[in-house]
């Protein structure tokens, strides 16, 4: 009898953890334990629900202390929920959410083509007054186009450049580089001078590979798409860079394991002083860094011109067939936006996460105004820079942009990062490259 | 006060009836969901279109990341199964002898299990990497290094780790389990045997082991169900990288439904890992009835 219990235990261990393992399917199904409790609205208020995902440890701070109170003074009719999701969670969250039917009313997420594919998405028009389409940058409003329709709008932007210590280029004697011959001259000279400091950064990590692909590929004269908008991932350039980030692995330039190591730690060394050159993001500088840097476009290979490289996350409103106000709702989403677009408003939430803004009123407002609104705490709660905006925001409008509007986008994402870290493994660029585009493109 | 029949034959099934509630609500209802995801066509934003037939299962077989991942998943369960066990006994006949400062060693030993395995796997990860991890620092102040190593240069080093990680974490389990059955066992039976001129090697083949069975069998059977089904220690070390060569099949669902958005096919190789220990528990249910039979 024991014996049975036993078994009758083991048995249903198995489907316990069975189903522990796979709760990653089965949760789309079942409600998300990470959805708030709704909360009843008042009986007279339109509910609008929202998801911010998180750019900081602050954001939640600031949409539950500034964003909120000021909305619904301004709009007493509507009752604003906005649940802060961290990246991590963001993805499953929205996924539990969409094969429940629950969607929020108002997404902000990285990308929008699936959404398209299954119908779940507003156009942009329906929602988006006339004032504030023509404030948006025009680039980026047609960033967000697929099929002859704009679906979402951008929320905010960075731009990622070269930045190095100035201080150890000096010790070691060489100028800023201007070309990947020049890359490998600086980390040989930086090497020599101090074996203990990192010459060169690179993440080819999942979490952020993709980025180095567009560093070295659009740098020497490849990409992700060619001229005509057509995958091109295994062109002869990408080839060479994906073999130019081999060369600079396996001479020591970088930190050992850039497979595993991300951005963040990467951007420490940087804020510490142990590394000399990096390509980052325009608030990477921790408040505490005593780093001496300076900044200056991405090195190029085989005489291309330096591109600039932008990355830009967006906001979506999604269709609800059940309100039973379709026209209420909708006012309430542009009423949203109108209101997040604010130039104020806005200005200030750039200044406090340390973004750049899409729009041209903020983008000429905070060169000059930026020191009257207040950085988060993680970012030393201090005023803004007036010149932080006045150089990046410059830049923002020769940048490119990933073609994250495209349907295939996430397979060619993943598609990068594993070329990537193949070659870094061994393989020969062009196979896993052809192998690649075939897998894309057919 | 008399029961009532009705009430009295109702009783133990009313008692039973929270627990049955749970596992079905929390056990059953989910497995059956990921069947019926497994023959799903899911787009990837997680709307279910409708049926897909054995689609799922076809896309998964034709990947050689899912086969070179299973491979990983057998050799990660019995590689971790396999060492902890051999060395949870070996520590667990250590504690059972009498020394000083035993009650300290076994606290200590308990340790691995009793702490976080995503904290562990963070430790772990801390110790290893080869530019800011504690292993090459130690190292190099104590002069034996003067440069940093590399510790994980590829694949087959992370995976190396990532056992060496699982069975640091397993052994305080199987040492305990163990030690609980030594210490069943009556010292009369090993007083009997040394009078007879019995050694070590003859008292632990055909004293300790045979009474040690029911011990092992059941903490080989449920390390299995555990390890195979493990995430934390793969998730946090490497995420399945470099280019998926380490994931088991627990972190390959896990990317194939949240980061490439392929619910459907996630779901059918949580099947495929649901069967393959449905087979395990299977053996040991045929074999533990058959001992039970000659037993009797």
């Amino acid at each position: 009898m024991k014996k049975f219990l036993a078994m009758l235990l083991a048995l249903a261990m198995v489907f316990a953890l069975a189903a522990c393992g796979g709760s990653s399917a089965p949760a789309a199904e079942a409600p998300a334990a990470e959805e708030p409790a709704a909360e009843e609205p008042a009986a007279d208020k339109l509910p609008l629900n929202v998801i911010i995902s998180q750019y900081g440890n602050n954001t939640q701070a600031w949409w539950d202390g500034v964003f909120v109170p000021g909305f619904e003074t301004a709009h007493p009719d509507i009752d604003l929920t906005v649940e802060i999701v961290s990246w991590n969670d963001l993805y499953t969250v929205v996924s539990n959410r969409i094969t429940n039917e629950n969607v929020p009313d108002i997404l902000n997420i990285d990308t929008f083509a699936d959404y398209v594919a299954d119908d779940l998405l507003m156009p942009a028009e329906e929602y988006t007054s006339a004032e504030l389409k023509a404030k948006i940058i025009p680039s980026f409003w047609n960033a967000n186009e697929l099929d002859g329709t704009v679906w979402a709008l951008p929320i905010l932007a960075s731009v990622r450049s070269l930045f190095y210590n100035v201080d150890i280029l000096e010790a070691a004697g060489v100028e800023v580089p201007t070309t990947w011959d020049e890359v490998k001259t600086a980390c040989a000279a930086i090497q020599a001078y101090d074996p203990d400091i990192t010459p060169w950064s690179l993440d080819v990590s999942s979490d952020e590979g993709q980025a180095a692909f567009g560093y070295y590929t659009w740098n020497n004269g490849g990409g992700f798409v060619d001229d005509n908008g057509d995958w091109a991932l295994n062109s002869a350039a990408n080839v060479e860079a994906l073999n130019f980030i081999k060369e600079m692995v396996d001479a020591g330039y970088c930190f050992a394991d850039p497979m595993n190591a991300t951005r963040y730690p990467q951007q420490d060394a940087f804020n510490a002083g142990s590394l000399a050159m990096m390509i980052g993001p325009c608030n990477m500088i921790s408040a505490s860094s005593e780093v001496n840097y300076g900044v200056a476009p991405m090195p190029t290979n085989g005489g291309n011109s330096p591109v600039a490289f932008g990355v830009c996350d967006r906001l979506m409103a999604f269709k609800n067939d059940s309100a039973p106000d379709q026209a209420a709702r909708t006012a309430a989403i542009s009423a949203f936006f109108d209101y997040f677009y604010d130039q104020e408003v806005y200005s200030e939430y750039m200044v406090y996460e340390g973004f750049l803004p899409v729009t041209s009123d903020a983008s000429a407002y905070l060169p000059e105004h930026a020191d009257q609104f207040n950085k988060c705490e993680a970012n030393g709660g201090t005023p803004g820079e007036n010149d932080y905006f006045a150089t990046w925001c410059g830049m923002l409008a020769d940048c490119d942009f990933y073609p994250a509007s495209r349907a295939e986008w996430i397979d060619v994402k993943q598609g990068v990062i594993d070329a990537e870290q193949q070659v870094l493994e061994g393989a020969d660029a062009q196979a896993v490259l052809d192998e690649l585009q075939s897998a894309i493109a057919g | 006060m008399k029961k009532q029949p009705v009430l009295k034959k109702a009783e133990p099934y009313l008692w039973l009836a929270p627990s049955v509630l749970l596992m079905l609500s929390m056990i059953v209802v989910p497995v059956i969901t990921v069947f019926r995801l497994s023959v799903s066509d899911i787009s990837r934003a997680g709307v279910i279109k409708g049926f897909a037939g054995l689609e799922n299962f076809q896309a998964i077989f034709a990947s050689s990341k899912f086969w070179h991942t299973l491979q990983n998943t057998l050799v990660w369960t019995v590689v971790v199964v396999g060492v902890s066990t051999l060395l949870g006994f070996i520590i667990a006949m250590v504690l059972n002898q009498k020394f000083t400062g035993r009650k300290i060693v076994r606290a200590i030993v308990v340790f691995p299990w009793a702490t976080s395995l995503i904290i562990q796997s963070i430790v772990w990860k801390y110790i290893i990497t080869a530019d800011f991890g504690s292993l090459n620092v130690i190292l190099r102040k104590l002069g034996i290094i003067s440069q940093n190593i590399n510790w994980t240069p590829n694949a087959t080093a992370y995976f190396a780790w990532e056992c060496w990680i699982g069975i640091f974490v397993t052994v305080p389990f199987v040492t305990f389990c163990v030690l609980s059955g030594l210490q069943s066992i009556d010292e009369n039976y090993y007083e009997a045997a040394e009078i007879d001129g019995a050694g070590f090697w003859k008292k632990l083949g055909s004293i300790t082991l045979p009474l040690l069975k029911p011990s092992l069998t059941v903490s080989t059977v449920l390390n299995i169900i555990y390890v195979f089904n493990s995430f934390p220690i793969i998730w946090t070390i490497t995420k399945g990288d470099p280019a998926d060569k380490t994931h088991t099949l627990a972190t390959y669902l896990y990317k194939l439904a949240f980061t490439n958005g392929r619910m459907g096919q996630a779901a059918a190789v949580s099947v495929v890992g649901f069967v393959i220990l449905c087979i395990c528990a299977g053996i040991y249910m045929v074999l533990s009835l058959k001992a039970e039979k000659e037993g009797q």
